[in-house]
């Protein structure tokens, strides 16, 4: 294994995470990627995946899930397009029923209504929910400034109103505290010697301190998860029962929320129920959902000594910059998010280092992003360049957000945002970029335009490769375009996929069982060829007609970067070459992943045609898939075709998978075909090898990618754990850069395994 | 010639399989006209106070039965609301897939019996048990009551892992007993 950079001086441990909550500047945000790995890693990796496999688990519980997503989408739609119409019907409901209505347009004016309410009441104690958009606003903040004490009562929250510091997940802010680190905070922090070391004794300990501030607190605020814009009912979901109590005991109840969470029906909060619980926590349902339409007419709890005055509730809706992201045709998006946390629980990054480094103020993780751009300024989203677009997150979004989209829509406009750097001027003069992206940084430019360097490279590989790997040059390298001196590029092929293809033989049936082109991707092209070469050995000895398409980019390495005119440019280009194979009705075998998952994927929003996107979704195939595909229709077993006894390495394997193979479903099948024909198969159980296209070349990212590539090395080893070693199988480019960068050994692609195993 | 009937599934088995795995208790009652009361008063498990919520969705006679209970209160001020040691309500639903009950809030005591005690014991009348939390928003559902008024679902009782380990017991009940009514 190579040693890991050294750390960069100035990483002072001891600041706190609000010091670099805003990752305006890239420094906050490196800054907080070492404290995060150095602090919080064992307590965020813990709990994350503790979700995350608790949700794979309830989510695949429940027989209609996808019915479930498509309804909660649509309603989500729904609400939003209608939303002004939602907000009279809301206001008018609400008021009739006794309550009072505000629509904040600003942080600034929902925090002075809030602290109004309070004042009119002469309010000294307030007893908060857990509410993440109390918390963009910094409601606490001005509270406590105005003199009134602020008891947050959900223990998360509590812990970090104890610690002073914001959130780092939007439903379990404190997610980045394991107990020992609660326990040593609480001694410290009130000075006590009573036993703090189990999770009972922590919990009773905060709780007999919140009951007091529940019994005798002046005004309660709540968040809430959705509101019925037709009965004015709030749904309030919690495990606690804080919310319940903070909504219920004092006499005064102020709900805050987010415009977007106004819904049209309260009977449309029935999806929800079962998506959101299954998403967030992977329950069946939290302990408490409470469905109240306020004010209540129960008598208000007079314990303090107050007189019995009737209910008062005051519905707080905030804009903050909703109605602008509404208008805006990416960003839109957003709102449908229920904040679930589904998108951070399955990120190979949120799971490494949490929410304090891939967040900002307030909001964290994939969708993070988005929230603080929408609510705040764009600068803010820049530690949304930790999402690598590994699309993990997509298909467990509950309302099918497509997040990497929206990252790679934030990168585009902070790339634009951002001035011409001496490098990146080199770079767009060497470099087809389109016109729009040339302010991008130039590390960006050099990994969105791979393809022009690797072909470049090629032509003069043995000089390139040799350069390529002088220290000199790779200090030049990470200079210049950030790539990491511990990263070798994969080495330029002295024979591209498509120079070495004219020597294999064609196939020698006349009657072909299918007709296909090998998509030449450029990673296979220029820097793995031998993978394409077996590719289309193994599809001719099988009857099909296949021919090697001439290499051009097709987008994903230029999307990736946030160069998203560049990638339309090459999407459409290669889309109309791949397109007319299809029409002439030959299908398409992509061997790179994240190439495929363009054509299957992402081109939907770069191509101008929707027919001709549906066109090559429905015809691009990964090639074991397509192999299964064909045995399956002309009825072979593939036992006839391969011989699991020729295999050259053995029939132990590790397979791991890549995170966009996964994600459109082109993984399930090479697990099938190899356990099927008799290999012993371990695979990979992690969302992502932490390389993820270009993001683990970076130097800005080397040691967090290697922090997430550890999740994987040691499945490896666990998987070999006193025995022999297992042949290590991989389907992207990038994950097998970086099992041979942790194991040194040879990396099989699964074509490459079963061209060498066919029965002669 | 013989139908085929849609073979419905057993709510009561399914909803007492969820609520054990949400860490709640059940206990069948048959014949509660008889019964009710000698479970109740074996399922406070010597609480010294007992509040009582409000008697719909049970035959009140039910719950008159109850009043008389050793330790229930009748008028509870705020003070000993506070600090009894169970709280008996009766459930509008219960939900067979997640092992819910769903408690309707907003009439007196109904929310203090189910949140601020330690104990919060729940007659469910067995024919009240749905399939799932999204049967309740279903217009025929139980009269649509769900449709408008104030309740909160509840499963188990209530938890936090905010602590490290999964703790239950937080602000809310400690315990969660249903008694079933058959």
């Amino acid at each position: 294994m190579r040693e890991s950079n050294p750390t960069p001086p100035a990483a002072n441990d001891s600041l706190s995470p609000r010091a670099f909550a805003n990752k305006s500047d890239k420094k906050s945000l490196l800054q907080a990627i070492r404290m995060a790995l150095k602090i919080q890693c064992p307590a965020v990796r813990k709990n994350t995946q503790t979700f995350n496999s608790n949700r794979y688990a309830a989510t695949s519980a429940l027989a209609d899930y996808d019915q479930l997503k498509d309804q909660a989408r649509q309603i989500k739609e729904d609400s939003i397009a209608r939303l002004p119409e939602l907000l009279t019907t809301l206001q008018n409901v609400v008021t009739a029923r006794g309550g009072r209505f505000f629509c904040a347009s600003t942080a600034q004016d929902a925090c002075q209504y809030i602290l109004g309410a309070c004042k009119q009441h002469h309010a000294r104690l307030v007893v908060k929910g857990k509410s993440i958009t109390s918390e963009e606003i910094r409601l606490n903040h001005v509270l406590e400034g105005a003199g009134i004490e602020v008891a947050e009562s959900d223990l998360a929250e509590f812990i970090l109103q104890v610690a002073d510091e914001q959130p780092s997940h939007i439903i379990a802010p404190a997610l980045h505290y394991s107990r020992e680190r609660i326990t040593e905070l609480f001694k410290r922090k009130f000075n006590t010697d009573l036993p703090l070391d189990t999770g009972e004794e922590l919990t009773q300990f905060a709780r007999e301190r919140l009951r007091e501030k529940f019994l005798h607190a002046d005004v309660g605020i709540t968040g809430a998860n959705l509101v019925a814009a037709d009965t004015g009912t709030l749904m309030l979901v919690e495990s606690e029962g804080n919310i319940r109590m903070t909504s219920f005991l004092p006499p005064v109840h102020i709900a805050i929320a987010g415009v977007e969470k106004v819904i049209g029906a309260r009977a449309q909060m029935a999806p929800f129920l079962e998506l959101l619980a299954a998403s967030g926590t992977g329950q069946k349902q939290s302990s408490y959902v409470t469905f109240i339409s306020p004010p209540m007419h129960d008598p208000p709890f007079t314990l303090s000594g107050r007189a019995a005055e009737p209910r008062e509730f005051h519905l707080v809706l905030i804009d903050n910059g909703r109605m602008r992201m509404r208008d805006d045709a990416v960003l839109r998006e957003t709102l449908y998010c229920i904040r679930c946390g589904a998108c951070l629980n399955s990120c190979a990054n949120f799971q490494t280092v949490g929410g304090h480094a891939f967040g900002g103020e307030t909001y964290s993780g994939g969708i993070g992003g988005a929230w603080e751009a929408g609510t705040g300024k764009l600068e803010n989203a820049r530690f949304s360049d930790l999402c690598t677009g590994c699309s993990r997150c997509v298909n467990q979004c509950p309302v099918r957000i497509d997040i990497p989209w929206l990252n790679e829509n934030l990168r585009d406009r902070l790339n634009k945002a951002a001035g011409l750097s001496v490098a990146s001027s080199m770079l767009t003069a060497l470099t087809p970029v389109a016109e729009e992206d040339q302010h991008a940084p130039a590390s960006k430019l050099f990994f969105g335009n791979y393809h022009f360097f690797a072909k470049w490279g090629a032509r003069s590989s043995l000089l390139s490769n040799a350069f390529g790997d002088t220290s000199i040059a790779r200090l030049g390298m990470q200079q210049l375009v950030g790539l990491d001196r511990h990263r070798a590029l994969p080495a330029f092929a002295s024979q591209t996929l498509v120079q070495a293809a004219e020597g294999v033989p064609d196939s020698e049936t006349d009657s072909p069982i299918a007709r296909a082109v090998l998509f030449a991707d450029v990673f296979t092209n220029y820097g793995l060829p031998q993978r394409g070469i077996a590719a289309l050995h193994l599809l001719r000895r099988l009857g099909v007609d296949i021919a090697v398409t001439e290499s051009i980019p097709e987008g994903r390495a230029a999307l990736s970067q946030g160069l998203i005119a560049t990638a339309k440019g090459y999407a459409r280009t290669a889309a109309s070459l791949l397109d007319k194979f299809v029409v002439e009705g030959r299908d398409v075998i992509v061997l790179e992943p994240s190439s495929l998952a363009m054509l299957r994927r992402d081109a939907r929003h770069l191509l101008e045609s929707a027919e001709q996107f549906e066109r090559l979704r429905a015809h691009a195939f990964e090639p074991i898939e397509y192999v299964a595909r064909l045995l399956k229709q002309s009825g072979r077993d593939p036992a006839d075709v391969f011989d699991v006894l020729l295999s050259p390495v053995g029939t132990r394997l590790f397979y791991h998978a890549h995170c966009q193979q996964k994600t459109i479903g082109a993984a399930a099948a090479t697990e099938t075909m190899l356990r099927e024909l008799g290999f012993d198969v371990v695979t990979s159980a992690v969302e992502c090898c932490g390389m993820a296209g270009s993001f683990g070349y970076k130097k800005d990212f080397y040691d967090l990618s290697m922090a997430v590539g550890e999740d994987l090395f040691a499945q490896v080893r666990a998987a070999e754990a006193g025995q022999e070693p297992r042949a290590l199988i991989a389907s992207g480019t990038s994950c097998t850069e970086q099992l041979h960068a942790a194991f040194e050994r040879n990396v099989w692609h699964p074509v490459e395994l079963l061209a060498s195993i066919l029965r002669v | 010639m013989k139908q085929d009937v849609a073979v419905m599934p057993d709510l009561i088995a399914i909803f007492e399989e969820n609520a054990a795995a949400a860490a709640a208790t059940v206990q069948r009652v048959a014949s509660p006209a008889s019964n009710l009361r000698q479970a109740v008063e074996r399922a406070v498990n010597g609480a010294e106070t007992i509040v009582l919520g409000p008697d719909e969705f049970l035959p009140s006679s039910l719950i008159s039965a109850l009043r008389d209970l050793p330790g229930v209160i009748s008028q509870p001020t705020d003070q000993q609301l506070s600090t009894a040691g169970a709280g008996i309500t009766a459930a509008f639903a219960g939900v067979a897939s997640s092992g819910s009950v769903c408690i309707v809030i907003g009439s007196p005591l109904a929310s203090a019996a189910s949140l601020l005690m330690p104990l919060h014991i729940v007659l469910l009348n067995a024919a009240r048990i749905v399939e799932r939390p999204s049967s309740l928003f279903e217009p025929t559902c139980l009269g649509g009551e769900a449709l408008h008024r104030d309740m909160v679902l509840i499963t188990g009782p209530s938890a936090t892992a905010d602590m490290g380990p999964l703790v239950r017991g937080v602000h809310g009940p400690h315990r969660l007993h249903i008694l079933l009514l058959e």
